[in-house]
C-alpha cells in the first residue's frame, strides 16, 4: 500500500479503536488513515485484550459506555497488567463526571460524539507526545 | 137503486132508509167504547160496506209514532174473492199519496171491475189519523145522503180513535205514575233504615269521640313535651338542619346551618336552596330533589358548595330525605349538613402534592430519558461527523481518493438516515399531548421504550428479550404516562440485575391478555429479587433500595395505573429475581 508520507505500513502508529458501535468502526479508520495512522478496530474490550494487537498499540480510541467491559473497565486492566498505552476516551453522553474521572485516571484526551476531525488529529498528536 | 126521478112514496121510502141508516152509523160508538183503535175502524167499516152496500171499503190508520200505518179493509158480498188490505192499498196509491181531496175518482179496470167510483174520507182535520177510501160500481154512487153517512161515519171514527188514544195514553201514565210511586215508596223505606243505622253508628261514634279526644288531650300534652325535645335537638345540633318546603324555599334552619350560611333564619326563610347553591352544583342538586319529590327515591347524598352572604363558597355534605304526612304525601325535605370546606381544602391540597410529586417524577423519568436520548442521537452523529470529514480530506488529496471519497459519502447518508430514524422514534414517543387519554397498541408502545433503554440496557450487560402477544386489543389511556411506567419497571430491573455480580442479566419484557380480558405487561428480571421484609413498603413513596433514587418511581407508577383502571403488583420468581406486572383494561371494556 503506498502511502501519501511514503511511509511503509509498518512505519505507522498503530491506532486502536475499540466501540460497540459499528458506524464509529466503519468510519474512524479511514480518517485515521488520512491522518497518516495504520489503524485497527474491535467490538468490545475483551476482543481487543486477547488480540495480537496489543503490544503494538500506540495510541488506543476508546468508548466508555459498551456492554461488557467498559472502557474504563479496560483502562484499569491495561493498567493491572503493566501496558502503558495513551487513551483517548470518546464518549455520546455528555457528563461532566464522566470526563473528570476519566482525565484523573490519565486520559490523554476526552472527545464527546460527535467530535471534528481536527479535535481528533489534536487530541491524538497531545497522546503520541507529536506536539 | 133506481137513479131515475122517484115517486113520491118511493121518496119517503129512500128518505126513512136514510135517516135510519144514519141512526145505525150514529149508534155506532156505543158498540166501540173502550175499544182499541182497530175496534173502532172495524165495526165503522163492516157497517158502511152494509148500508151503503159498497163494492168495498179500505183504511189506512196512521201509528202515533212512526211512518208505520195499519191497512184494514172490507169488501161486498157480490166479491168472490177476498182481498188482503194491503192489495187494495197498493191498488190505490196513487191517489192515497197524494191529496185524498182530489178523489172522488171514476177508475176504469180496478179490482177486476170495468168502471169503479171511489170516496175518500179524511180521519182528523188533515188526515194526521188516517184515510178511509169507499168504492162503488154504482153509477149514481156517492148519493148526497150516501156522502153524509160516509162523512158522520168518518167523524165518529175519528172521535172514537182520538178518544181511544188519548185513553192509552192515560193508562200508560196512570201505570207509570203507579211504578215510580211504588219505586220511590221502596228508596224511601231502604232510606229510612239507613238513617235508623246511621242514628245508631252516630250515637255510638260520638261516644267514641269522648273517649278519643280524652285521649287526644293525654297525646297533645305528651306530643308538646316531645316536640320540646326535638326543638332542642334541632336547635342544639352540632349539624347544620334545614327543612325545605316542597316549592324549595326554607322553612326552618337550625343555628349551625345559619351560621354555616351566614343568613338568619328570617332570610333563609325569603330563599329558595338553589338560590344559595353555587352555580355548577345546581343542575345535579335539582335533578336529586326531582327524584326525591317525584318518589323515585327517599333520600339522597350530595356534596356541594353553598355561597354564603358574604359572597364565600362553602362545601357541605348533605344528607336529603323526604318527610311525608301520615297519608304518604310529601309535606317538606329535610337537609341535614355538615361543612366540610376543611376536608376539601386538605383534599385538594393533597391532590395537587400528588400531582406536583408525578410532576417530579415524570421530570425526573423525562431527564433520564433525555440522556439516552442523546447517546441514541450522538451515535450517528458521530458517524456522519467522521465520515463528512474523511469524505473531504479525501477530495482535498493530491491526487483525490475518489473511491474513498465516494464510500465514506455513502456511509455519512446512511448514519443521516439512522439518525433520523431515532429522531422520529423519539417525536413519536413526545408527540402525545400528557394528558390525552387515547386508545393505543401497547405493544408499539413497548417497543419504543425499550429501543431507546437498549443501549443503556446493554451498558447493564442486561440482555433484554421481548415476548409480546400478537393480535392484543388496543388499550385506553395517556400513551406516555404508561410509556414512563414501562421505562421505571425496565430501569428498576435493570438496575437490581447491576448489584448482581454474577449470573446472566436476563430481562423478559411479555405482553399477554389478563383474565379480565384487559392487557398485561410483565418486565421479570434475575436480579437482586424483593426482600420479604421491605415487599409492603415497595410501592410507597419515598421508599428506594437505591443510593441515588428519590424512591417515587414505583409509587407513581402504581398511581398512573390505578388512574387508568389498572393495576401494579410484584411478583418473586421462583428463580433468581422479580417481576413486576401491570394490567390496563382495553379499550372495550371502558
Amino acid at each position: 500500500m503506498k502511502l501519501s508520507d511514503g511511509k511503509s505500513i509498518t512505519d505507522r502508529p498503530l491506532v486502536v479503536v475499540v466501540d460497540d458501535d459499528e458506524s464509529v468502526r466503519e468510519s474512524l479508520p479511514d480518517l485515521l488513515g488520512e491522518f497518516g495512522f495504520d489503524a485497527r478496530v474491535f467490538p468490545s474490550a475483551e476482543e481487543f485484550l486477547v488480540s495480537d494487537s496489543l503490544g503494538q498499540t500506540k495510541c488506543l480510541v476508546l468508548d466508555i459506555a459498551m456492554p461488557g467491559m467498559t472502557g474504563f473497565e479496560l483502562q484499569q486492566e491495561l493498567t493491572v497488567r503493566g501496558q502503558k498505552i495513551p487513551i483517548i476516551f470518546i464518549t455520546a453522553q455528555k457528563d461532566e463526571t464522566v470526563r473528570t474521572r476519566a482525565l484523573e485516571r490519565g486520559a490523554m484526551g476526552f472527545l464527546l460524539k460527535p467530535f471534528s476531525d481536527t479535535a481528533l488529529l489534536g487530541a491524538l498528536n497531545v497522546a503520541l507526545g507529536l506536539r | 137503486m133506481a137513479t131515475e126521478p122517484e115517486s113520491p112514496a118511493e121518496e119517503i121510502r129512500h128518505l126513512r132508509r136514510s135517516i135510519n141508516d144514519l141512526v145505525s152509523v150514529l149508534a155506532l160508538p156505543a158498540t166501540w167504547t173502550g175499544g182499541a183503535p182497530s175496534q173502532i175502524v172495524g165495526n165503522s167499516l163492516d157497517a158502511l160496506v152494509r148500508i151503503l152496500s159498497l163494492d168495498f171499503i179500505y183504511a189506512r190508520l196512521r201509528e202515533s209514532t212512526g211512518p208505520a200505518f195499519t191497512e184494514m179493509v172490507r169488501v161486498g158480498s157480490n166479491w168472490e174473492s177476498k182481498p188482503r188490505p194491503e192489495e187494495i192499498g197498493e191498488k190505490l196509491q196513487p191517489w192515497l199519496e197524494n191529496d185524498p181531496q182530489q178523489l172522488p175518482a171514476v177508475v176504469k179496470n180496478l179490482f177486476g171491475k170495468p168502471v169503479i167510483t171511489l170516496v175518500p174520507l179524511q180521519l182528523g182535520l188533515h188526515a194526521e189519523i188516517g184515510v178511509i177510501v169507499a168504492g162503488s160500481q154504482r153509477a149514481d154512487f156517492p148519493q148526497q145522503t150516501e156522502r153524509l153517512v160516509l162523512n158522520i161515519a168518518a167523524n165518529q171514527a175519528a172521535i172514537g180513535l182520538r178518544e181511544s188514544g188519548l185513553l192509552s195514553a192515560q193508562k200508560r201514565v196512570a201505570s207509570e205514575l203507579d211504578e215510580r210511586v211504588a219505586e220511590r215508596t221502596r228508596e224511601l223505606a231502604t232510606i229510612n233504615e239507613e238513617l235508623r243505622k246511621e242514628i245508631g253508628e252516630r250515637k255510638k261514634k260520638e261516644e267514641e269521640l269522648r273517649l278519643n279526644e280524652e285521649a287526644l288531650r293525654l297525646a297533645h300534652t305528651q306530643i308538646a313535651q316531645s316536640e320540646e325535645r326535638w326543638r332542642s335537638v334541632f336547635e342544639n345540633s352540632a349539624i347544620g338542619v334545614a327543612l325545605s318546603g316542597l316549592d324549595g324555599r326554607y322553612i326552618a334552619a337550625n343555628p349551625v346551618f345559619q351560621k354555616m350560611l351566614g343568613y338568619t333564619e328570617e332570610e333563609l326563610e325569603q330563599l329558595r336552596f338553589l338560590d344559595i347553591t353555587v352555580e355548577e352544583d345546581r343542575e345535579a342538586n335539582w335533578k336529586l330533589v326531582q327524584e326525591l319529590l317525584g318518589g323515585e327515591r327517599r333520600q339522597f347524598q350530595i356534596e356541594k358548595q353553598y355561597r354564603q352572604k358574604n359572597g364565600r363558597a362553602v362545601w357541605a355534605r348533605n344528607t336529603v330525605s323526604m318527610v311525608t304526612g301520615s297519608e304518604g304525601v310529601p309535606q317538606f325535605w329535610m337537609a341535614l349538613s355538615e361543612d366540610v370546606t376543611e376536608q376539601h381544602e386538605a383534599k385538594v391540597a393533597l391532590d395537587k402534592a400528588r400531582s406536583d410529586l408525578a410532576h417530579v417524577a415524570r421530570v425526573s423519568t423525562l431527564s433520564a430519558l433525555t440522556a439516552s436520548i442523546a447517546h441514541e442521537v450522538n451515535q450517528p452523529l458521530s458517524g456522519i461527523v467522521t465520515n463528512a470529514s474523511t469524505c473531504l480530506r479525501m477530495l482535498d488529496a493530491d491526487p483525490p481518493n475518489l473511491e474513498g471519497a465516494r464510500e465514506t459519502a455513502r456511509r455519512t447518508i446512511r448514519d443521516g438516515n439512522r439518525a433520523s430514524e431515532v429522531i422520529k422514534r423519539l417525536r413519536a414517543l413526545f408527540s402525545k399531548k400528557n394528558t390525552a387519554f387515547d386508545s393505543f397498541d401497547l405493544n408499539e408502545a413497548a417497543k419504543e421504550v425499550i429501543a431507546l433503554s437498549v443501549s443503556e440496557l446493554q451498558r447493564n450487560r442486561v440482555i433484554p428479550q421481548l415476548d409480546l402477544a400478537a393480535g392484543l386489543p388496543s388499550v385506553l389511556g395517556d400513551r406516555i404516562q404508561i410509556q414512563q411506567v414501562i421505562l421505571n419497571l425496565i430501569r428498576n430491573s435493570s438496575d437490581a440485575m447491576s448489584t448482581v455480580a454474577d449470573g446472566p442479566r436476563e430481562l423478559l419484557i411479555k405482553t399477554d391478555r389478563d383474565e379480565s380480558g384487559g392487557v398485561r405487561l410483565s418486565v421479570r428480571d434475575t436480579g437482586a429479587g424483593i426482600d420479604p421484609k421491605v415487599e409492603e413498603k415497595l410501592f410507597e413513596a419515598f421508599y428506594t433500595t437505591k443510593s441515588d433514587g428519590m424512591g417515587i418511581g414505583l409509587c407513581i407508577s402504581r398511581s398512573i395505573m390505578e388512574s387508568h383502571q389498572g393495576r401494579l403488583w410484584a411478583i418473586r420468581n421462583e428463580g433468581r429475581g422479580a417481576t413486576f406486572i401491570f394490567s390496563i383494561p382495553c379499550r372495550t371494556n371502558t
